[in-house]
This record gives C-alpha cells, sequence and structure tokens, in this order.
C-alpha cells in the first residue's frame, strides 16, 4: 500500500483576500475527493470571496489553492479544465437555446462532440428542460434557467464543483430536481463545496460543514462533530450555526 | 405643490429626467456637469454668430428669410417628433415607476398628461441648446423679435410632442407592442435623419432645378404650397416674429397637445399595460435546431458571437442607422470632385469610415458587453484566447457590411475597389483593438452610448476612422501625402495601446472580460 495520503479535491492554505478589510482572512481548507461539503457563514463572511477565488474569478492576495493536486495560481487553465462555478446568478446567455449554450459550453471545455451531444441531452432530459431545447432562454423563468446553468456546469463532467448558493429563488420542485441532480454526481465521484444559508439543505446533503466567519474558520466536521463543538447533542444545525457564530463574534 | 397633482406629477418626472442626463456625465458632480453644459451652451453663441449675421442681412433683405426659417423648422420639427416617439416608448416600455403609479389611485389620464408634459420639455430641451443660441445671437444683431423663437420652439415642442405620442399609439396599434419597440426607434432615427438625408437630394438634383426651387420659394406664387401667407407657413412666420402668427402657432400648439395629452391618456395607459404584458423579445418556441455539436472553443466562441448578434435586430438596425448617416457625406465628395469624380472614388472613403464604425460597435458589443464575463473566465481558456477569437468573429459582419458596395465597386473600379478593402481593413483593426484595449462595461442595448464612460476613446475612434479616410482619399491620387495620416492613426494607435504594466495587470487579472466587482457576501 502507498503511504502518500489521497489528493485532496480542493487545499486552501493560508488564503488571504482583503478589499476595504480582511474578506479571507488566512483560510485553511480540505474538502475529500468525492465529499460533499457545505461552506456555511453569516452575510459577508467570505464564503463568496473564497469560492470566486478557487474558480479564478479572483486573485488573492496571497496564500495557495491546489485542486486534485493543480496549482490553481499557477496553472489556472489546468485547474478550472477540471472545475465547474455555478453562482446563484445564472450566467447564461438570454439569445441562446439551452441546447446551443450546452454545445458551447462542451466547446469552451474541449468535450468531444459525440460525448458532450448525448450528455447534453440526458441532463437536459433529467432537468425537464428537454422540451425547452429549442427556445431561447430569455423567456425562461429563474429556475428554468438555474437549470440551464446547471446542466452546463455538468454538461463538462467536472471532478469538483463550486456552488455558491445555487437554491436561491428557487421553487420547491426545481429545488428537489437540483439537490437530487448533485446528491447523485457526488455518489458517481464527484466532489461539491456548496455555500448556502438554507441550513436545512446542508444538514441533509453535506458531508462535512464548515463554518466560516470574518474570513475564518471557525469550526468544521460532521453534523455530529459540530454538534459536540457547540455542546448542543440533539440541537438542529441551525442551533449550532447561531451558536457558533455567536460565539466567535 | 399638492402630491398626486399635475405639476407634482411633472416636476417627478422632470427630476427624473435630470438625474438621466447627468447620468451621462459619470463620476462628475452634478455642479460639474451643469458648468460644462453651461460652457458648451455658451460657446454654440460663438458659432452661432455667422448664422446670426446672415440672418440679419436676410431679415433686411426680406425674400429667403422665410425659406431659410422654414428650412431650419425642417430640421427642427422632425428631431422634436423623432425624440418624443423615443420618449414615449422608452415611457412605455422602460417600466421604471410606471408599475408604481399604475398601481397607485392617480387617474391614468393625468398621470400621462404629466408623461406628456415630460417628454415634451425633453424634446425641447434637446433642440434649444442649439437653436436658442442662434435666437440669442439674432437679437443681439438684428432685434429684439428675434426673441419670439423661445415661444415659438415651445410651442413646437408640444405640437410635435403631439404627434410623437400619436404616432407611438399608432404603431402600437398596426403592428403589436412586441415589435413597436424596435419599429419606433427605427422610424425614430429615419425621421431624425430623414432632413439631413434630404437636403442631400438638393445637392444631387440639377442646378437648373435647384435654381427654380429657390426662385419659387424666394418668390412664390400666391395660393401656392409656398405662399408664405399660407396657413402651412404659420410656424416659420411665428419663428419670425409676427406677433399674430406667434400667437395662433402657440394657441394652436397648446390646443393640439391639450387634446392629444388629455384624448391620449387613456389609450397611452391602456397601450402600457399592454406592453408590459407583451415580451419585448421574442420567447415563442423557435425551433432553431441544432445541426450536431461542433468541436473546439475556438469555433464555439466565434459562434456564440454571431449567433447573439444575429438575435438582435435593434442591434443591427442601431448600426445599420449608422451607416446611412454615412451616405451624406458619400454625396458631398461626390459633388465636391466635379467632373473628375467618379461614384466609387466618393464612395470609398465613406466604406472605410463604414468599416471603422462598425468594427467598434462590434468590438463593443463582444468584448466590453459580455453576458457572461464570469462564466468565461471560469472556463479553461486564457483571457487572450477569448478575446482573440471574439475580434476574430466580429471580421465576419464587418466584412458582410462593405462586401455588396465593395463587390460592386471591383467591377467598376478594380483597383479602387483593392484600395478600399486594405483601408478598410486597416481601419476596422483599428478601431477594435482601441475598443478591446479601452473596454467600458455596458448593456448591449447601449451600444450608440458606449462612450458615455470615456470621451477620451470616442474622440479617438472617431479620429481614427477620419484619418484612415482621409488616408484613403490621399492614396487614390497616388499622393504621398497618404503616409501622412496613415502615420498619424498608427502613432495614434500607439498612445492608445495599453502600458506594460497595465497589460500584465489585465493578463493576470482572473476576472472576465467586464466582471463586475465582487462584492463581500
Amino acid at each position: 500500500m502507498s503511504s502518500e495520503p489521497p489528493v485532496a479535491a480542493l487545499r486552501l492554505s493560508a488564503l488571504c483576500k482583503s478589499f476595504d478589510k480582511a474578506a479571507v482572512d488566512r483560510l485553511d481548507l480540505t474538502v475529500r475527493a468525492g465529499e460533499f461539503y457545505a461552506l456555511l457563514g453569516p452575510n459577508g463572511a467570505g464564503k463568496t470571496t473564497t469560492l470566486r477565488m478557487v474558480s479564478g474569478l479572483l486573485a488573492p492576495d496571497s496564500g495557495g489553492i491546489d485542486v486534485f493536486g493543480v496549482d490553481a495560481l499557477a496553472e489556472p487553465v489546468a485547474a478550472k479544465q477540471i472545475m465547474a462555478w455555478l453562482p446563484d446568478e445564472p450566467m447564461i446567455y438570454d439569445k441562446l437555446t439551452p441546447l446551443e449554450y450546452l454545445e458551447f459550453v462542451a466547446g469552451l471545455w474541449g468535450v468531444p462532440p459525440e460525448r458532450a451531444e448525448p450528455q447534453a441531452e440526458a441532463l437536459l432530459r433529467r432537468l425537464d428542460l428537454w422540451e425547452q431545447r429549442n427556445q431561447r432562454c430569455e423567456g425562461f423563468s429563474r429556475g428554468m434557467k438555474q437549470k440551464t446553468a446547471l446542466a452546463g456546469a455538468l454538461v463538462h463532467e467536472p471532478r469538483l464543483m463550486l456552488l455558491d448558493e445555487p437554491l436561491t429563488g428557487l421553487d420547491a420542485a426545481i429545488a428537489r430536481q437540483v439537490k437530487d441532480l448533485l446528491v447523485e454526481r457526488v455518489a458517481a465521484g464527484a466532489s461539491i463545496v456548496l455555500t448556502t444559508h438554507i441550513l436545512e439543505v446542508a444538514e441533509r446533503l453535506a458531508d462535512r460543514i464548515g463554518i466560516i466567519r470574518d474570513g475564518r474558520l471557525i469550526a468544521e466536521g460532521t453534523l455530529a462533530e459540530l454538534r459536540a463543538q457547540a455542546g448542543r447533542a440533539d440541537s438542529t444545525l441551525e442551533d449550532v450555526f447561531l451558536r457558533l457564530t455567536q460565539e466567535a463574534a | 405643490m399638492r402630491p398626486g397633482s399635475l405639476p407634482w406629477l411633472v416636476a417627478h418626472d422632470l427630476r427624473l429626467s435630470w438625474r438621466r442626463f447627468t447620468a451621462l456625465f459619470k463620476n462628475m458632480s452634478a455642479t460639474r456637469a451643469m458648468v460644462i453644459v453651461s460652457i458648451a451652451f455658451l460657446s454654440f453663441h460663438l458659432i452661432a454668430w455667422p448664422a446670426a449675421r446672415w440672418f440679419a442681412n436676410a431679415d433686411g433683405a426680406g425674400e429667403m428669410l422665410y425659406p431659410a426659417i422654414a428650412a431650419g423648422l425642417l430640421i427642427i420639427l422632425p428631431w422634436i417628433i423623432s425624440q418624443a416617439l423615443t420618449n414615449a416608448t422608452r415611457a412605455l416600455y422602460t417600466r421604471g415607476d410606471l408599475d408604481l403609479l399604475q398601481a397607485s389611485p392617480l387617474h391614468p389620464r393625468t398621470l400621462f398628461a404629466a408623461r406628456a408634459i415630460s417628454i415634451a420639455v425633453e424634446s425641447v430641451a434637446a433642440t434649444a441648446v442649439f437653436i436658442l443660441p442662434v435666437a440669442n445671437m439674432n437679437a443681439l444683431i438684428g432685434g429684439a423679435h428675434w426673441l419670439a423663437v423661445y415661444p415659438a420652439l415651445a410651442a413646437a415642442g408640444l405640437s410635435g410632442t403631439a404627434l410623437g405620442l400619436a404616432l407611438t399609439l399608432t404603431l402600437t396599434r398596426l403592428i403589436g407592442p412586441r415589435r413597436m419597440r424596435l419599429v419606433a426607434q427605427v422610424v425614430a432615427t429615419l425621421v431624425g435623419a430623414s432632413f439631413a438625408l434630404g437636403l442631400q437630394a438638393l445637392n444631387i438634383i440639377s442646378p437648373e432645378t435647384r435654381g427654380r426651387l429657390y426662385d419659387m420659394a424666394a418668390h412664390p406664387p400666391a395660393g401656392s404650397l409656398f405662399d408664405h401667407d399660407g396657413w402651412l407657413w404659420l410656424p416659420v412666420r411665428a419663428f419670425a416674429g409676427e406677433p399674430w402668427s406667434l400667437a395662433l402657432w402657440m394657441a394652436a400648439s397648446v390646443g393640439v397637445f391639450a387634446a392629444a395629452a388629455l384624448g391620449l391618456g387613456a389609450r397611452l395607459g391602456r397601450a402600457a399595460i399592454v406592453a408590459a404584458g407583451a415580451p419585448q423579445h421574442s420567447t415563442q418556441i423557435k425551433p432553431t435546431r441544432s445541426r450536431g455539436f461542433r468541436a473546439g472553443a475556438a469555433a464555439s466562441l466565434r459562434r456564440k458571437e454571431w449567433r447573439l448578434l444575429s438575435r438582435d435586430p435593434w442591434l443591427l438596425s442601431q448600426i445599420l442607422l449608422q451607416i446611412i448617416y454615412t451616405a451624406p457625406v458619400s454625396v458631398v465628395i461626390w459633388k465636391s470632385l466635379g467632373p473628375q469624380g467618379s461614384l466609387s472614388l466618393a464612395i470609398a472613403p465613406a466604406l472605410v469610415v463604414i468599416a471603422s464604425q462598425v468594427s467598434a460597435s462590434l468590438a463593443w458589443l463582444t468584448v466590453s458587453s459580455e453576458d457572461a464575463p464570469d462564466f468565461l473566465a471560469s472556463a479553461p481558456v486564457t483571457r487572450a484566447y477569448v478575446e482573440r477569437r471574439k475580434l476574430e468573429a466580429i471580421a465576419l459582419p464587418v466584412g458582410l457590411f462593405i462586401a455588396t458596395p465593395l463587390i460592386g465597386m471591383a467591377f467598376a473600379a478594380p483597383e479602387i475597389a483593392a484600395w478600399t478593402l486594405a483601408f478598410c481593413i486597416c481601419a476596422a483593426v483599428s478601431t477594435a483593438l482601441l475598443n478591446l484595449w479601452h473596454p467600458s462595461p455596458g448593456k448591449r442595448g447601449d451600444v450608440m452610448r458606449r462612450h458615455a464612460q470615456s470621451k477620451l476613446v470616442g474622440a479617438m475612434e472617431h479620429l481614427l476612422s477620419l484619418l484612415w479616410s482621409v488616408a484613403m482619399m490621399l492614396a487614390l491620387f497616388d499622393s504621398l501625402w497618404a503616409l501622412l495620416p496613415g502615420l498619424m492613426a498608427l502613432g495614434v494607435l500607439a498612445a492608445n495601446r495599453p502600458r506594460k504594466a497595465r497589460r500584465a495587470a489585465i493578463a493576470v487579472q482572473p476576472t472576465g472580460m467586464t466582471s463586475t466587482a465582487t462584492s463581500m457576501r
């Protein structure tokens, strides 16, 4: 047996980013391969800033970002090749149809057409968008746009998905579809980092939960471990979250 | 003012109009913007001086005064109607506070009468900046009766707005709310440009016919269309300061405007409700079937840009209208070349201008107005790669815009066509690079106002067009002087190239083409 530790899906080392004040402050965080990791925190805690730095949308002031062993700061293109980024506001083109959008995404990520096309069809069918595949996205509801964006994030089969509050504004049915698809992806071996304010989602889906405040990780572990840390054995995640964030204040 | 009253609503609308205007002077305080506008307004008085002297002489001689004022009115009135049409369309389609106001217990008639008044004020203000300096200088040289232009212009604003509102409603009824916005904007631009284009017709007709027209305007037969005492010439006489005509013109304008504002108010309200329920773009199922996925990031990026451009008819119409405005330039050049001139020689520099302007607009659309910058920034391709593909993508539409006249020219004068193609490429590449080096993020719909953020870049863009166009003209006459504007254009380009440090900063900047700043969340 090899003595080398398994490669982490994501490893952040002393990551720092300041705007007017420190948004992310010497953040160390590790997400294991095949793990569903929920990053929680109050507004302004630095969750989005962290994810934007990982996805290459924001340059950190200092620190390191490794994605499956690839140094994302030194080799951003190689790191982006195995990642997908999905923010709360769907990043799609109103004048394109869902099928055209997926073709565009597949082209950017260099997925061969013979693999991308059936994959796109499967995703659109899975997300109930197949009937609308030839309609321009401009007439879509927010939920449909978000599902299109999610299909785009999945069409190139990323190993690490960064999801920034992807369920914001979605109705119960669409939210369920999205959650089920994410769980399937993790079961298939993908890793997910998800930020959310809907604590029930983190409680149900996440393998581990990290709580961030003022740009620092103040607690991390499974729900049971967090409960123990907060000294509240039978509490909900909401109680634990509030207790831990208030303690750190 | 009583809240909810007509004056209160007018004041509310005018405050919003003023803020839209000051928003054009980004990063500038309202006071500073006001100072700049005042200086510009005063400067126009100096420019108006020669016109005022001409009017003073004509006022004495008499015969050409009315035709000259009529010519001026033929510019002003279409302009006002065009402004009213644009503003009325915006009032219907840009919801802004309309939802709030319509949900309030205000009577629709009051609401839309107030909106009509603010449209009239906006329309007059846009023309007054240019007309009033002429009136002031005329009054200084030729007498106080020229101050009649003030009330006459206000009256013109009221009648023009009434016509604009009626036209808006007619268009809505004829073509439906979905297509209305696009058509109204095109019609507004064409109406606004109609006189400028019409003037060129005067340049094209033979000197004999032109002479006959001038003669008829100066010495009109009684009872004819040109008869200065006829009702058609009422606004002309009002602008010239004839008291009774002025009174009649004002009374008629107020009457027409009141009838339109009050009579059409309820219909405007209904149209606004219909417009709110109608999609601005086609959301109907349009089975644009994919012909199967194709491979490659470069091809995907280019195809994406072509699709987005081809699916926005409004943008294309705006770019096409730019081309219409260059038509008079060709006519002027053609006429100025005299007997040795050919149509090819006249069209060539205009084509260079068209290539540069279309290229600049498309470069801005693709680079600065990217719909999903963060998405592109998260893709496994470098920023430079994406930008190169975007610039490649615009080469096709630019080529399509100039292809037809170039092919025609190639049959008539192959050498001129070859030179024109070469200079079109230089001009198009120059303005595209300028927009790439100095991106100014904005919405796609703002393509014609893209230089509001950086007037300097706008000026440089026009300068490059002009320099390449002049170089083209000189090259066609085998003049070595063509090198001078060509080198100057290259110099302008070199001076605008980002410095090494800035280039490096842009290269490592991981955000998208025009990604917005990240807020802390």
